[in-house]
């Protein structure tokens, strides 16, 4: 195809460069120009990571064919300040702890930068609109507020440039605010993460995807795919050297899709080629014949009589199931003056690290297999590695990346494998990196639970028994699945002394996205349940949700759900704290919204109504003069 | 006639395990004081953005007596470092802080030990703090960059190393009993919340989150992940829903799948309790995790304050909302009459 | 991901429509690009191969604005930023500012054109019940015999469904025309689980004028979006507040009225009680956003026992 001829200023510089004519800009500042501060977090215009200013309009590069900036003055994060000098803006997400993982954070930056040059004194609604467009899965966003508002201030001189430096140390550096040792480096834009390495000789991976949830994989023909000019490799289960199978518990999982096919989105083959572009147009001619399954789609259904069997070794589809057990629950409800029952249910969830998986591999001189990948637990992946590609530990080598966010999802070994056999076929550095809809599809997410819940009480609000049973599906593979029912189980009756319980937690395989490890590991899901039912108890019998939680929480000597006497507790202190420092109206939980009076207070925002921005001018929206 | 916009209020407590669950966790660490009287640590410490390679700088500092900025972390390569295992489980700072304070601790014992001598004191009466050495009752003080210099003239080079160890113990197979975990944290959260009944749309104005972390290394820290569990755990109770459809994702991308941006954020008033952690040199335990648990039922609980409806199932999306509104006004028409 | 083998740049329109009559099968317009790159993504479309894309945010005749005779004739290149930035049409458009607020983002608005839009007929685009409540027309341009032809057809039409508009083979947009409604209070209802990069299950808008009393309903319009297929205009209502004194009794009663119009498959019971919500809060935030009119409301007051 011809080549376009593209001419702008980026960064103060004049470039010329010529691309293919479908480049974006996101992809000409980032390969084009090696300009890796701007990101792709998800290349659809949802998350913000690739805003640059064109012109000295902030867009989102991602959105924006590189065609369009021909002539422009574009500026990128890099440009925002000369290396190791920051701007003001930047010194304040430094100073503030603005910044987490990093990776939403050149956006960020540019969002806060363009904020404040459209409106110098925006105030915190205006700067909060104007952030808008940029998503932080990490920070809850408050610190970078923080840090727009005080740069703001520095700007106008409304504070001195001394508040942006490091506070003095006092008699210790335990319990200092240290700025984050990392922090420069990613509000300049400066850190490479794993998508913006490059290595001479690279090559790019892109991975075959099961179509179908639950299918036998009858053939797979890869051979248009490795004739295609540029392909070096094509790789399917065959050319798995050593015993395959991974897992953070159980090791269940195949390196790429074997005899069978669980979920879609499960990885059956992979290509490494020149370029992205021939690497996808390779995986697309590959021709696999599936014959289509029945399968398990609701966790309800694994166990049932007949139920299609998702792996050999599991023929009732159970993952793991955990019981707790402590004292006669049929002697404590028998006690309880009041009894509730009630059900509970919770979702999948997406992990939705601004980073999408990324990671590169190559053989070293001393053939040791390296593979770099912001990989959560790279210890236990070298040893599942080492198995896999049958090496001994010390010839498999793994680097972390730096890591985009995890919260869990970058525990499991789900691309590692591909990449090292890639590399060992090809005898070259290899990369891949996942498109946002790619990082959804095959990523384990947080196990969803329907609970069943039976609580019972005495007049004066202390329990007397629970019984509790959560059900999760645990998806197509057993990731972190008995470590959640586990984790749930134990947390489950939450931080009450409980003297009579029944509890069961239970995951099962099905042929959906799979669960896996996410924060709180199965926790929040137990919890959420307790903590409804606690209310629901306070309302019942009248008491304060406050009052409820401290006749029965736990102390030092109580006996957790799994009989361990703690040695230390402090939930007294913590329902303190958050009472008084809510200034919290005591009374039962029965509607009083419409009549309490500790309601919209000085620790609260107001509703967000949008167009902020036209509070503090003359004009009304709709361009009207305001009425004094 | 109700007012368009109703609020509410409402609590939940929590608790948590710190590291590993129901077995024994493990973390190695190797530290160095260094020329200039520099630092430098090297363990297998997973940055996912928590903020834990400052913390292990800070403890570092403190342990050999220089400052945080002077500390130089080494990267995360299984061939380069030792093992600390995995970043989860609320871990790090408690399992790789304790091992970073005790091999920085032995670094400064040999340093000291040299020191001592050279200065004919008892090394008790050594100090080091913030890039100084002195001996406490003397005139003798220098920079740690000349203590340094000293101890590599006699031939030593000031380095550590530690294991540290949790002990959790397995679970019984029949009844769950054991000690999962050897040390807990427990915490409180209330939400102030805005329900719009002509949409069903749920804003969160205020939460207050009160968590014990043992002891706060970086308070700021502290706050920034009770600040983005907040904001998870308001995704999770709002707006957040990955769905299939026999197995196939109709939220294919950001466009479906609904993340909370600064328009949706509460402020967000953090209590750092400590109660300390008395098993461990650095005293205190974690927040990952724990900041993310109680939310969801708060804000839950709150918009019952607001509108007598209870969401028994997550996302409380405002399809939800209204139709939870809609069953309330036919129970009460149908008991009416 | 989207691929091109080749990418225009015309800088006047005959060069455009020269090169759209002329492109092979398969060629594509592209205006912001905001709608066409998130299409050509795994979940959507997938992989595109085009042969040719056809840029027309290069020709100057599609810029800019013009207000004549009652009308404001919006340039193919407008985008979403201006109607909160240019002052003149803030007040040409007074509830264009509302809707736009609540579309994308900052970053989004730079690029995203309202032709673009109205041409890709998203049935949740939200610039489409803002224009139709401004009576908006769309103006396309070809060529007949190497002259440039244009006709001008009303959004209400030229919106079939989903994805579907009257625009011919060879046609390109060239402006979006739309009453004039200085004077006029405007606004826009949207729902959305967030508050910014929101994909709006349901919207309204509307623009109101009374008489400079505040008592008369004189001027209404309103119109929904992401209820059906295509935008709806809700004539009934705004035709039962035509010359009618103005009460919240009244305007609680004209808003149900509109729960007819939800005709969507998805989702219907829901739609149809923030539809008739939304009505009524469009009509009340509008008329107080009507500029130098003190609204009265028959029965203030009254309706808090209602």
């Amino acid at each position: 195809m011809p080549k376009l001829k593209l001419e702008m200023d980026v960064n103060g510089k004049r470039v010329s460069r010529s691309t293919a004519p479908h480049t974006r800009l996101l992809d000409f500042l980032r390969d084009d120009l090696n300009l890796t501060g701007t990101k792709e977090g998800c290349g659809a215009g949802e998350c913000g990571t690739c805003s640059v200013f064109v012109d000295g309009k902030l867009v989102k590069s991602c959105l924006m064919p590189a065609a369009k900036a021909n002539g422009a003055k574009v500026e990128t994060i890099e440009g925002l300040a000369i290396p190791g000098d920051l701007t003001p803006v930047q010194k304040a997400f430094h100073k503030t702890g603005a910044s987490q993982c990093g990776y939403c954070i050149p956006g960020m930056v540019m969002a806060a930068t363009s904020a404040l040059r459209e409106n110098p004194s925006a105030g915190i609604e205006e700067i909060k609109e104007r952030l808008g467009g940029n998503i932080c899965r990490c920070t809850g966003y408050t610190k970078i507020f923080e840090a727009v508002e005080l740069a703001r201030d520095v700007i106008a001189g409304d504070l001195p440039v001394t508040a942006l430096e490091e506070d003095a140390v006092g008699d210790s550096y335990i319990g200092t605010n240290v700025r984050r040792l990392d922090a420069p480096s990613k509000v300049s834009g400066r850190l490479k993460y794993a998508a913006d390495m490059k290595m001479y000789d690279m090559l790019q991976v892109q991975i075959l995807r099961s179509p179908h949830a639950h299918a036998r994989i009858v053939s797979i023909d890869t051979s248009a795919a490795e004739a295609m000019e540029g392909v070096e490799c094509v790789i399917t289960a065959a050319d798995v050297p050593g015993k395959d199978g991974y897992g953070v518990f159980v090791h269940d999982q195949p390196t790429l899709a074997t005899g069978k096919v669980r979920y879609v989105g499960e990885a059956v083959a992979a290509v490494a080629a020149e370029d992205l572009l021939t690497a996808r147009r390779a995986v697309a001619a590959i021709k696999v014949e599936y014959e289509e399954l029945p399968g398990v789609y609701f966790a309800q259904d694994a166990q049932k009589q007949g139920a299609p069997i998702i792996h050999d070794y599991a023929p009732d589809n159970l993952v793991k199931h955990i019981p707790v057990r402590k004292g006669d629950v049929a002697a404590g409800f028998a006690a309880a003056d009041l009894i509730l029952e009630d059900d509970f249910s919770t979702q999948q969830v997406e992990h939705a690290y601004l980073e999408p998986e990324a990671g590169i591999a190559y053989v070293d001189p001393d053939d040791v297999v390296v593979v770099i990948s912001p990989s959560q637990n790279i210890s236990h992946h070298r040893h599942m590695l080492a198995e896999i590609i049958d090496k001994p530990i010390n010839k498999v080598r793994f680097i972390m990346s730096p890591v985009g966010g995890g919260f869990g999802g970058k525990e499991d070994m789900i691309y590692q494998g591909i990449l090292a056999i890639c590399a060992m076929k090809t005898h070259r550095p290899v990369q891949l990196n996942f498109t946002r809809e790619e990082s959804i599809l095959a990523s384990a997410k947080r196990h969803p639970s329907k609970v069943h819940y039976k609580m019972g009480l005495t007049n004066d609000g202390r329990i007397t028994a629970i019984e509790f049973s959560m059900l999760s599906d645990g998806g197509a593979y057993g990731m972190s699945s008995e470590g959640v029912m586990r984790k749930a189980a134990i947390l489950s009756c939450g931080p009450y002394e409980v003297h009579n319980l029944k509890v069961d937690t239970t995951a099962v395989y099905t042929n959906n996205t799979p669960s896996g490890a996410f924060r709180t590991f199965g926790g929040m899901q137990a919890q959420f349940a307790t903590e409804s039912m606690m209310d629901m108890a306070a309302e019942a019998l009248g008491m304060d949700p406050f009052a409820i939680r401290r006749v029965n929480m736990m102390k030092i000597g109580s006996k957790t759900h799994t009989q361990q006497e703690l040695k230390t507790a402090s939930l007294d202190r913590c329902l303190d704290a958050a009472e008084q420092s809510c200034r919290w109206e005591a009374g039962p939980p029965n509607v009083r919204g419409q009549v309490r009076g500790d309601m919209g207070g000085p620790d609260t925002r107001k509703p967000c109504t949008l167009g902020a921005r036209f509070e503090g001018t003359d004009l009304e929206p709709d361009g009207t003069e305001k009425v004094a | 006639m109700m007012d368009r916009k109703l609020k509410g209020r409402g609590i939940a407590a929590c608790w948590y395990g710190i590291a590993r669950t129901a077995t024994i966790d493990r973390a190695g660490a190797w530290a160095e004081i260094d020329d200039g009287g520099t630092g430098k640590v090297v363990t297998g410490v997973t940055e996912i953005g928590e903020g834990i390679l400052t913390v292990l700088a800070q403890v570092a500092a403190e342990e050999m007596g220089i400052r945080p900025d002077d500390v130089t972390i080494g990267d995360n390569d299984t061939a380069r470092a030792p093992e600390a295992a995995h970043a989860g489980a609320t871990r790090q700072t408690y399992m790789i802080g304790n091992s970073v304070a005790l091999a920085s601790r032995e670094a400064r014992n040999v340093l000291f030990a040299e020191l001592a001598d050279h200065w004919a004191v008892e090394v008790d009466t050594l100090k080091a703090f913030d890039g100084e050495l002195w001996a406490v009752g003397t005139n003798l003080k220098i920079t740690m960059s000349e203590a340094v210099a000293i101890c590599k003239a006699r031939g030593v080079v000031p380095v550590g190393s530690a294991s540290f160890t949790a002990h959790g113990t397995g679970l019984d197979p029949v009844d769950g009993s054991g000690a999962p975990w050897q040390a807990y944290v427990f915490g409180t959260q209330v939400a102030e919340v805005e329900v719009d009944t002509y949409t069903g749309e749920v804003q969160v104005l205020g939460i207050w989150a009160a968590h014990d972390v043992g002891r706060a290394i970086n308070p700021r820290g502290v706050e920034g992940q009770i600040e983005g569990g907040v904001v998870q755990g308001l995704g999770q109770a709002l707006m957040e829903d990955y769905q299939t459809d026999k197995g196939h994702t109709t939220t294919h991308g950001f466009a479906k799948y609904i993340l909370p941006t600064s328009l949706d954020i509460p402020q967000i008033n953090c209590s750092i309790v400590e109660d300390p952690d008395p098993l461990t040199p650095l005293r205190a335990k974690g927040i990952g995790e724990p900041s993310l648990v109680p939310t969801a039922p708060a804000i839950m609980n709150a918009i019952y304050d607001a509108i007598g409806v209870r969401i028994k199932s997550l996302p409380a999306t405002p399809e939800k909302i209204m139709q939870a509104l809609r069953d309330r006004e036919a129970a009460k028409q149908t008991e009416v009459a | 991901m989207l691929t091109c083998d080749t990418y225009h740049m015309p800088t006047s329109l005959h060069d455009a429509l020269a090169l759209w009559a002329a492109a092979p099968q398969g060629s594509k317009l592209i205006s912001g690009g905001t709608d066409i790159l998130p299409w050509a993504r795994e979940g959507r479309e997938g992989d595109v191969h085009l042969p040719a894309l056809i840029d027309v945010t290069r020709i100057p005749e599609l810029g800019g604005h013009v207000i004549s005779n009652g009308r404001v004739r919006l340039g193919a290149r407008t985008v979403y930023q201006d109607f909160l930035t240019q002052g003149t049409l803030r007040l040409a458009l007074p509830c264009m500012p509302y809707c736009a607020i609540w579309f994308a983002d900052d970053q989004i608005r730079e690029q995203a054109t309202l032709a673009g839009n109205l041409v890709n007929a998203s049935p949740v685009g939200d610039g489409t019940p803002a224009v139709v409540a401004l009576n908006g027309e769309i103006e396309l341009a070809r060529l007949v015999d190497d002259e440039i032809v244009r006709r001008v057809v009303p959004v209400i039409d030229f919106i079939e469904g989903p994805g579907r508009t009257q625009i011919a083979d060879d046609e390109i947009a060239t402006a979006v025309i739309l009453d004039a409604a200085n004077g006029y209070g405007g606004s826009f209802q949207k729902v959305g689980l967030r508050r910014s990069l929101v994909i709006s299950v349901a919207c309204c808008a509307a623009l109101v004028r009374t008489d400079r009393d505040g008592r008369v309903f004189e001027h209404v319009r309103l119109a929904l979006g992401g209820v059906g297929p295509r935008p709806i205009r809700l004539e009934r209502v705004e035709a039962a507040l035509r010359g009618e004194l103005v009460s919240r009794r009244l305007i609680k009663q004209v808003s149900e009225l509109a729960a007819d119009t939800v005709a969507s498959r998805s989702r219907q019971e829901y739609r149809r009680e923030v539809v008739v919500n939304f009505v009524r809060a469009a009509l009340e935030e509008a008329l107080e956003n009507q500029p130098d009119v003190q609204v009265k409301f028959q029965d203030e007051g009254e309706m808090a026992n209602a």
